[in-house]
């Protein structure tokens, strides 16, 4: 049997991920955005929207049209078969749609079986057969699918929540792994992440907002609008969005005052006034899973800078020891040497033997986007799981 | 509502027509605009709105007579408009207002100069006024409001009337701040953008040329936008601007734009008077001030706390929290100076665990680690000059100038 990959979508393993893919994404997100207002709770009274009838993850006239094609993920293939699915495999791509009015209901999924869809998909994860970006890659392509068969059938009350808060979970956890992950597309599939990352918020808070009630705050609500702001401590980042402090403006005092904003505003105080002792601190003793993967850029950027800082301003006859810097940093020694390092800065063994930085060196360089991630001690594992 | 006879109707909807017509064809912008200004509820729009009710069919009136039939459009929708919102129909008012509106400016753009500016202001505001009040009756019914952000396309679209050349330039910037207000009401900020582009960057129209209520409030506005971007140098230029052009008289006008100022002088070390803080009621800030005088770290955070929702709701709370180096700075130069008066020799040497003690006393607990991190932050921030000792742990001043100032300039830069 013929097993050669054509390089779809989807389908590639690690080494052809990328190129061609990435840019017929990136085509489809114009249309992605427009469908995303439409969940903004607009007067849906007088517009009819579509009902899905389509009862497996994949409508059966896209599985046959992508097997003919060979257009199946090797997460679809039947023992292995390129041009073999099935239905308990094959899941429903995303898809540019041209307009909303060529949509069959035969062709959209009903929330039961997105919500089937979902749990299927995410089950994925634990999958250790294929590299993580191969999985990522197979995800990321179908959420996107479901969270647009949401939007074409208008489905943003209550009962969508959970969908939405367990692909932007998706999207997090992501962050963190593909950071784990090597390949030459790697960057851009962490840049698309984030892109996604930030939409699905989008939409969940505005999903929020349309059913809110008085008082009254959804269970893991707060921990989701705590990600915004993790997102947005740095005010340069570029990622989308308005600025925080229009931002607050918008919440509610009962959101403000949860316990998972007060804690990300505590960091949020510690950032931007540059109390890496504090922020280290805070993010081990109290970060979630999730908020813990959003803050690790941050937590790489207060380190380098607490070097920075203190390269700058210690007394140059005494040189700092790593030994106190790694206490401070709530990094391993080792990696304090190698952070030292990754800075443009030397560090030497004292004549009593330990190993110090000799302060007011002149090279001391910003570490480039994307270097490696250090353990914060002090976190506990148990806590994140 | 009064009893109104059909004779009495029809006399006082041909007398308003009349002075319609009157005022389109004299040219007389004034009387134009007393005609068009629905929220002043002047007695006679509230009596012609009577009489619209009672004669029911005016759009017959106003076809008898090619002097108004020339403005049929205009009319007809502007009574319906006026109907619907005497009887307390807002959405129905706002809806057949647009549409007067669209007329309306359909004509002023015929006309080919710029007499009816000032209607076309009264048009722009009452559109604006009435959307925000329809909002209002739709929210209340359960319905998603919409009507503001209608308005909002429509101020663009008058925008786009007025922005090109010529002698109608000069209203641009009143329309500009019309749409100003209702994308700060709607949330949509960076709508405002686009506006803000063709106002700074047209050549042929300089800016001081506008009228200079309309400066002063596009400056608020963009001084505004400026803090929630933190670029605080240009937020103090721009509400800088509005403060001293603004009539004098206004002290609520003053006390807005005090209430974004003194955030932005504060973050560029200017501190203003009590009396000021007094004189226009901005007590709010009281203690922050004197959190900055005092170098009480303990008064900042309470002053925060005391006024979070306030602040959170106003946009400035990010800006004072980013007080607190400030705030440590003060309290540094109090133990300097403090050390001064009994030990002058070894003033300048500031022990890390005296800083702890101090800060204990304002009963905020911080280990000497902490302590380290902050002096190291001061230093490098250039708001302590000086070096860290680690090894002894003392920060050693500079002799000169330990404390240096921020003259203007925003911490860090």
């Amino acid at each position: 049997m013929n097993r050669r990959s054509r390089g779809s979508s989807s389908s590639s393993s690690s080494g052809s991920v990328g190129g061609a893919s990435d840019s017929y994404r990136r085509r489809s997100d114009v249309p992605r955005n427009r469908s995303n207002d439409n969940t903004k709770g607009g007067d849906s009274a007088d517009v009819s929207f579509i009902v899905g009838t389509c009862s497996s993850m994949c409508p059966e006239r896209e599985r046959v049209t992508r097997e003919r094609l060979r257009d199946l993920s090797v997460f679809e293939r039947l023992h292995g078969n390129p041009t073999k699915s099935s239905s308990d495999l094959a899941v429903k791509k995303f898809c540019r749609t041209l307009s909303a009015a060529d949509v069959q209901a035969s062709d959209v999924r009903p929330l039961s079986v997105l919500e089937e869809t979902l749990s299927y998909l995410l089950s994925l994860l634990d999958s250790r057969e294929h590299p993580f970006e191969v999985v990522h890659d197979f995800i990321f392509d179908r959420t996107r699918s479901i969270r647009q068969d949401l939007s074409i059938q208008n489905l943003a009350s209550e009962g969508v929540i959970h969908l939405y808060e367990e692909i932007v979970k998706f999207h997090v956890i992501s962050r963190q792994r593909l950071q784990g992950c090597s390949g030459t597309s790697i960057s851009s599939m962490h840049h698309l992440n984030m892109e996604q990352l930030a939409k699905t918020l989008t939409t969940l808070y505005n999903i929020y907002d349309a059913n809110r009630k008085p008082d009254y705050i959804y269970e893991n609500e707060a921990e989701f609008r705590s990600l915004y702001v993790l997102l947005h401590l740095n005010t340069s980042s570029g990622v989308m969005g308005e600025p925080l402090s229009l931002w607050f403006r918008k919440l509610t005092s009962n959101l403000i005052k949860s316990k998972e904003m007060c804690f990300v505003r505590k960091l949020l105080r510690s950032y931007r006034n540059g109390n890496y002792r504090s922020f280290l601190r805070t993010t081990a003793s109290e970060a979630t899973y999730l908020q813990y993967c959003i803050s690790e850029p941050h937590i790489r950027e207060m380190r380098s800078f607490a070097v920075e800082c203190i390269n700058n301003v210690c007394y140059k006859l005494q040189p700092y020891p790593l030994l106190r810097l790694s206490h401070n940093l709530m990094m391993k020694e080792m990696d304090v040497e190698s952070l030292c390092h990754e800075c443009g800065l030397e560090i030497r063994t004292d004549s009593d033997g330990s190993i110090v930085l000799p302060t007011k060196q002149t090279n001391f360089c910003r570490p480039k986007e994307g270097f490696r991630n250090y353990d914060l001690i002090g976190i506990e594992v148990e806590r994140l799981l | 509502m009064a009893y109104v006879s059909m004779g009495e109707a029809h006399r006082r909807i041909t007398e308003y027509l009349n002075r319609f017509c009157d005022a389109v064809s004299y040219q007389d912008s004034s009387m134009l605009c007393r005609l068009l200004s629905f929220s002043s509820n002047s007695p006679s729009l509230l009596s012609l709105a009577d009489a619209l009710n009672v004669f029911q069919d005016a759009s017959s009136l106003i076809r008898q007579s090619d002097k108004f039939s020339e403005y049929s459009e205009i009319l007809a929708h502007l009574f319906r408009s006026l109907q619907s919102y005497r009887v307390g129909n807002l959405v129905e008012a706002y809806l057949a207002f647009e549409k007067f509106a669209n007329a309306f400016v359909q004509e002023f753009r015929n006309w080919e100069s710029a007499w009816a500016l000032e209607a076309l202001y009264v048009v722009c505001y009452e559109v604006r006024i009435l959307a925000e009040k329809a909002d209002k009756e739709l929210t209340s019914n359960g319905k998603s409001p919409e009507k503001l952000k209608a308005a909002g396309s429509l101020l663009m679209k008058v925008f786009g009337v007025l922005a090109g050349k010529g002698p109608k330039r000069v209203g641009a910037l009143y329309v500009t701040c019309q749409l100003f207000k209702t994308y700060f009401k709607l949330g949509t900020v960076n709508l405002c953008r686009s506006v803000i582009r063709s106002i700074e960057t047209a050549r042929i129209f300089d800016f001081e040329e506008f009228p200079r209520r309309d400066k002063v409030t596009y400056m608020y506005y963009t001084g505004r936008l400026e803090v929630f971007n933190e670029n605080f140098p240009a937020a103090d230029t721009k509400l800088s601007y509005a403060l001293q052009h603004c009539n004098p008289k206004r002290e609520r006008n003053i006390r807005m734009i005090l209430k974004y100022l003194i955030p932005v002088k504060l973050s560029l070390g200017v501190i203003p008077k009590d009396e000021l803080l007094q004189k226009y009621n901005l007590h709010e800030y009281m203690n922050v001030v004197q959190a900055l005088r005092k170098g009480d770290l303990r008064l900042l955070r309470h002053a925060l706390q005391e006024h979070e929702d306030r602040f959170l709701r106003s946009g400035v709370y990010l800006v004072l929290e980013k007080l607190e180096l400030q705030v440590y700075q003060r309290l540094m130069k109090k133990i300097y100076i403090i050390q001064k008066l009994s030990d002058p020799a070894r003033a300048h040497q500031l022990k890390l665990e005296v800083i702890a003690k101090a800060l204990r006393w304002l009963e905020i607990d911080m280990d000497l680690d902490e302590v380290e991190c902050i002096m190291t932050i001061l230093i490098y921030k250039n708001l302590v000059k000086g070096y860290l000792a680690h090894k002894s742990k003392v920060v050693v001043l500079s002799k000169q100038d330990p404390f240096p100032k921020l003259n203007g300039k925003p911490v860090g830069s």
